[in-house]
C-alpha cells in the first residue's frame, strides 16, 4: 500500500504535468479534486486513463470517480481492492 | 435605412436520419431514430459505441467523408438557383480527419494525400463546384460551427456587399471525435437521451446541412433568418457554465438581434445533446428566459446524434421545416423527463402552425451560437444604421522564431529573416505556469499574443470578444492524442489532449484569461485565416462599444506541418508565430485602423487582380494610398503568387516598397498577421526600414500599408493613419 501510494504521487505529477507540485505535496488525505492541487474534472479523466492502463482498473462513472477520487487514500484503497496484479 | 433580409431560398441536409428535406421530414414525422453501432471504422477489441452514421454514401477514395456528406446536401440546397452565390461560410472542425486517421495508420506520408485534410478544404470545394469566386470561409466553434457561419452568412448580407451565401456546416465521424468524447465518458452507452432523467451523455453523430441564403426574396422562400446571438461561457475549456451563463447570452442576444420578444417563440429546438452538464445548464437558461409559459422545445440529438459543426446547420434546416411545415420533432430518446430540469420536452411529433423558431448550439470553449428563424413576410421593423466606423488599433504584437515584437521588428529592421521557432518557454514567459500546465505550443502562442497586445494598449479595459485565425489549430494535442491511440491500441486516448485538440480551445482560453463573454469565433482557413477571422471580426463588431482581440497563430509540428501544409513542405526551415491586434470600433489611440478590403478566389475568376485595383482606386489611387506593399506569397504557390503580384504592381505602377513579408517570417499559415504587425510598427515609426526598401523611398508620411494575399485566394487588409 506504501509502495502503491508513492507511485501514485508520482504518477499524477507527471500526466497532470502538475507544474510546482512535488509528489510529497500530494498529502494522503487532502482532498484531491478542486483543492490546492489544482486538479479538476479534465485531470480525473486523465487520471482514470492512466489507473486503468496501469493497473487494469476501471472508473467508468462519474458517481463512483466522485467516490474514488476523494483523497489519494481512497484511490490506492479502491486501486488495492481491484487490482488483478497487486498484492500486498 | 430599409433592413436587409435573410431569406433561405434553398436548403439541403444529410443525417443518420436520411439523406434530403423530404426523407428528413418524413423521419421527423415518424420520431424515428438514425443512432446504430458504428461500423465506419474497427473499434475491436472493444464493442462499437452508438453513432449516427449517415447512411448510403458512395465512398470515393480521394474525397474525405466530410466533403462528401457537404458535397450532397449542397447540391440540394443549390437545386434550384440560378445564380453562383456570392460566398460560401461553412462550420467544420474535423474536415479530413477520418481520411489523415486511415493514412497515418498506414504510416503514409507523402503531403499529396493530406491535401484535403484542412477543415478549411470543405468550404473551398462546395465554392468551386458552385463557381463561387467570392469569400470561402470556414468556421470552427466546435458544436456552435454552423450556427456560427449562419451568422456570419447574415451578417455579411446585412453588410450589403454580397446578394447570395451558400451557409452551413459538415462534419464526419472520425476516431479523434469518437474516441475523444468517450475519453471524457460524455458517451451514453444506450444512445443520447436528451433531458431524461437517466440520460448518461451523447452520441456523437456526423452529418451535413447547408442553406442558401439571400437578400432578395425568392419566389419560394422557405423560412428567413431573423437573427443570431454569439456569447462565450469564459468559464471551462469543455464543460458549460452551470447556470447556463452564456447560452442565456447566446440566446438574449439572438432574440435581441432578431428584433422580436422572448413570447414571439412557438419553438425552441435544443442543443440537448444529452449530457448530464450541458442539459442542465441549457435548462436554467431556458428557466432564466422564461419564468412562465415556455414554447415547445426539443432537441433532435436522440434522434439523429450530434453533429458537432454540422449540428447548427442541421438544426437551422430542421427549424425552417418546422415552420414550413408546421411540424415540431418530438425529443427523441427521452422516456422520463428529468424533474430537476423543469423542462417539459415534445414527447410526439406535433403538428401546428409554428412561425418563430430559436435553435441554440453550443460548443467546446464556451463557444455559444443561437439562432431566429421566422416564417416569410412578416413586417419586419428597420434594423439600426449600419456601423461604418473603422477598427481603430489600441495596441499590437508579434511573435517570429527571433522573438517577441521588439526582437522581431529590430531583425526586421536590418532586413533579417525572423523565421523559426521560439523556445516553449520564451513563448510562456508571460503566461502564468499553472494556467498553462495543460497547454502545449499552438494555444501559448495564441494567449501569449493576446496578452502582449493588450498590454501594448496600455488600456485598462478588457476586450469583450475574441477572433482568431489558425490554419491548422492545435497540432501538437492532435498528432498526441492520434500517436497514443495507435499505440495503444485505441484503448488508451488521453482526455487532455482532446480537450485541447479542438481548433478552438486557444480562443476559448483567451476568453477565459480576460472574461471576454461576447463572441468568440476561431476561423481555419489555411493561408488565409488571419484575412477570415479580421472580416469576421468586422461583421461581428457592428456596433460594438467594448474593445476585441483579431489574433493569427500557428505552431510548427514535427511531423504533422510539413504534411499538411503544402509551403511548409517546401521549406527547410521550421517556421511558426503570429501577430495580434487590441481594436476598438471608432477612434484609438495609435490613429491607425485596419480593414479588410478584398476576397476572392483566384480561380476561374481571370479579372480578379483589376477587379482588387478597381475596388481600391475607387477611392485613391494606389500611389497616393500606399506607402508600402506587404506581398503573401506562399511557397506551395510562389509562381502563381509573384505573377499576381507583378500583374498588380504593373497595372498600377506602384512606385514605393514591396515586402515579401514570407522570406522574413517564414511559410506558416498564419504569417499575415505578424505582415499586419510589421504594418502597424512601421506606421507607427512613419517610415520602411532601409534595407526593404529596394531603393524606393521609404517615408510613410499620410499614407497606409496594404497586406496581400496571393495563390488560390487574392486577399487585401490595408492599415491606414485615422
Amino acid at each position: 500500500m506504501e509502495k502503491l501510494i508513492k507511485d501514485l504521487q508520482v504518477k499524477i505529477v507527471d500526466v497532470l504535468n502538475l507544474i510546482d507540485v512535488q509528489p510529497d505535496d500530494i498529502k494522503v488525505d487532502q482532498r484531491l479534486v478542486g483543492g490546492n492541487l489544482g486538479i479538476d474534472s479534465i485531470d480525473v479523466l486523465e487520471m482514470v486513463i492512466m489507473i486503468e492502463k496501469d493497473y487494469g482498473v476501471k472508473i467508468d462513472n462519474k458517481e463512483l470517480g466522485v467516490k474514488v477520487f476523494a483523497s489519494l487514500r481512497t484511490l490506492a484503497e479502491y486501486i488495492h481492492a481491484k487490482s488483478p496484479g497487486l498484492t500486498n | 435605412m430599409t433592413a436587409v433580409r435573410a431569406y433561405i431560398s434553398g436548403m439541403g441536409i444529410i443525417t443518420s436520419l436520411g439523406n434530403g428535406i423530404s426523407s428528413t421530414t418524413d423521419a421527423i414525422q415518424k420520431s424515428l431514430r438514425g443512432i446504430r453501432p458504428l461500423t465506419l471504422f474497427a473499434t475491436a477489441p472493444n464493442q462499437p459505441l452508438p453513432v449516427g452514421e449517415a447512411a448510403n454514401l458512395i465512398e470515393k477514395d480521394d474525397l474525405p467523408r466530410t466533403h462528401q456528406l457537404a458535397r450532397l446536401a449542397a447540391e440540394q440546397a443549390m437545386a434550384d438557383a440560378r445564380e453562383a452565390p456570392d460566398a460560401v461560410v461553412m462550420g467544420v472542425t474535423t474536415g479530413g480527419m477520418l481520411t489523415t486517421e486511415n493514412l497515418l495508420k498506414k504510416n503514409a506520408r507523402d503531403p499529396k494525400l493530406f491535401r484535403r485534410h484542412a477543415t478549411g478544404s470543405v468550404a473551398e470545394d462546395i465554392a468551386r463546384r458552385f463557381r463561387c469566386t467570392g469569400p470561402a470561409l470556414t468556421v470552427s466553434t466546435a458544436c456552435s460551427s454552423g450556427a456560427a457561419a449562419i451568422k456570419i452568412a447574415l451578417e455579411m448580407l446585412r453588410s450589403g456587399r454580397v446578394k447570395r451565401v451558400l451557409a452551413g456546416g459538415a462534419d464526419s465521424l472520425c476516431r479523434l471525435t469518437y474516441y475523444g468524447f468517450n475519453s471524457l465518458q460524455l458517451i451514453d452507452p444506450d444512445g443520447a437521451r436528451p433531458f431524461d432523467q437517466n440520460r448518461r451523455g451523447m452520441t456523437v453523430g456526423e452529418g451535413a446541412a447547408m442553406l442558401l441564403l439571400t437578400a432578395n426574396e425568392p419566389d419560394h422562400a422557405v423560412a428567413e433568418v431573423l437573427g443570431a446571438g454569439l456569447s462565450c461561457d469564459a468559464y471551462h475549456p469543455a464543460t458549460p457554465h452551470p447556470r447556463g451563463r452564456g447560452a442565456l447570452a447566446a440566446m438574449q442576444t439572438a432574440i435581441e438581434d432578431a428584433r422580436i420578444s422572448v413570447a414571439d417563440i412557438d419553438y425552441i429546438n435544443l442543443h440537448g445533446t444529452g449530457t448530464l452538464d450541458n442539459d442542465m445548464a441549457e435548462a436554467r437558461a431556458i428557466d432564466t428566459l422564461y419564468n412562465r409559459k415556455k414554447p415547445l422545445l426539443s432537441s433532435i440529438k436522440g434522434a439523429c446524434g450530434h453533429a458537432l459543426a454540422a449540428a447548427g446547420a442541421i438544426e437551422a434546416v430542421v427549424s425552417a421545416i418546422s415552420i414550413s411545415r408546421g411540424v415540431v420533432p418530438a425529443n427523441v430518446g427521452c422516456c422520463r423527463p428529468d424533474p430537476g430540469l423543469k423542462l417539459d420536452p415534445v414527447m410526439q411529433p406535433s403538428q401546428g402552425p409554428i412561425e418563430t423558431v430559436l435553435s441554440n448550439s453550443f460548443g467546446f470553449g464556451g463557444n455559444n451560437a443561437a439562432i431566429v428563424l421566422g416564417a416569410c413576410g412578416k413586417p419586419k421593423p428597420g434594423q439600426t444604421a449600419a456601423d461604418n466606423r473603422p477598427m481603430a488599433i489600441l495596441g499590437s504584437a508579434c511573435l517570429t522564431g527571433t522573438g517577441r515584437t521588439e526582437r522581431t521588428m529590430k531583425a526586421v529592421a536590418k532586413g533579417e529573416a525572423c523565421a523559426g521557432m521560439l523556445d516553449l518557454k520564451e513563448i510562456s514567459a508571460n503566461l502564468s505556469a499553472g494556467r498553462i500546465r495543460r497547454l502545449k505550443r499552438f494555444p501559448r502562442l495564441a494567449l501569449s499574443l493576446a496578452i502582449d497586445a493588450h498590454a501594448d494598449s496600455g488600456a485598462g479595459d478588457t476586450p469583450a470578444a475574441v477572433f482568431l485565425g489558425t490554419g491548422w489549430g492545435a497540432l501538437s494535442e492532435t498528432s498526441d492524442f492520434l500517436n497514443r491511440l495507435f499505440e495503444t491500441d485505441e484503448q488508451f486516448p488521453s482526455p487532455t489532449d482532446f480537450v485541447g485538440s479542438v481548433h478552438n480551445a486557444a480562443a476559448g482560453q483567451i476568453a477565459m484569461h480576460f472574461q471576454a463573454v461576447g463572441a468568440n469565433i476561431t476561423m481555419t482557413g489555411g493561408d488565409f485565416s488571419f484575412e477570415q477571422s479580421l472580416m469576421a471580426a468586422g461583421l461581428l463588431s457592428e456596433n460594438m462599444r467594448d474593445a476585441f482581440l483579431v489574433i493569427g497563430a500557428d505552431e510548427s509540428h514535427p511531423e504533422l506541418s510539413r504534411l499538411f501544409d503544402r509551403s511548409v513542405a517546401k521549406s527547410s526551415c521550421p517556421a511558426d508565430g503570429g501577430g495580434a491586434l487590441y481594436l476598438k470600433k471608432g477612434t484609438g489611440n495609435s490613429g491607425l485602423t485596419i480593414g479588410s478590403l478584398f476576397f476572392e478566389s483566384s480561380e476561374n475568376n481571370p479579372n480578379v487582380v483589376s477587379s482588387l485595383i478597381q475596388q481600391i482606386e475607387a477611392q485613391q489611387s494606389f500611389n497616393d494610398r500606399y506607402g508600402v506593399i506587404l506581398a503573401g506569397l506562399p511557397a506551395a504557390c510562389r509562381s502563381e503568387g509573384d505573377i499576381q503580384l507583378q500583374t498588380l504592381l504593373a497595372l498600377t505602377g506602384f512606385n514605393h516598397p514591396v515586402i515579401d513579408y514570407r522570406k522574413l517570417t517564414g511559410e506558416f499559415a498564419s504569417a499575415s498577421a505578424v505582415a499586419a504587425v510589421m504594418a502597424v510598427k512601421f506606421l507607427q515609426q512613419g517610415q520602411i526600414p532601409a534595407p526593404l526598401c529596394e531603393d524606393k523611398p521609404g517615408e510613410l508620411g499620410e499614407k497606409g500599408a496594404l497586406i496581400i494575399g496571393t495563390g488560390d485566394y487574392i486577399t487585401a487588409m490595408e492599415v491606414m493613419p485615422q
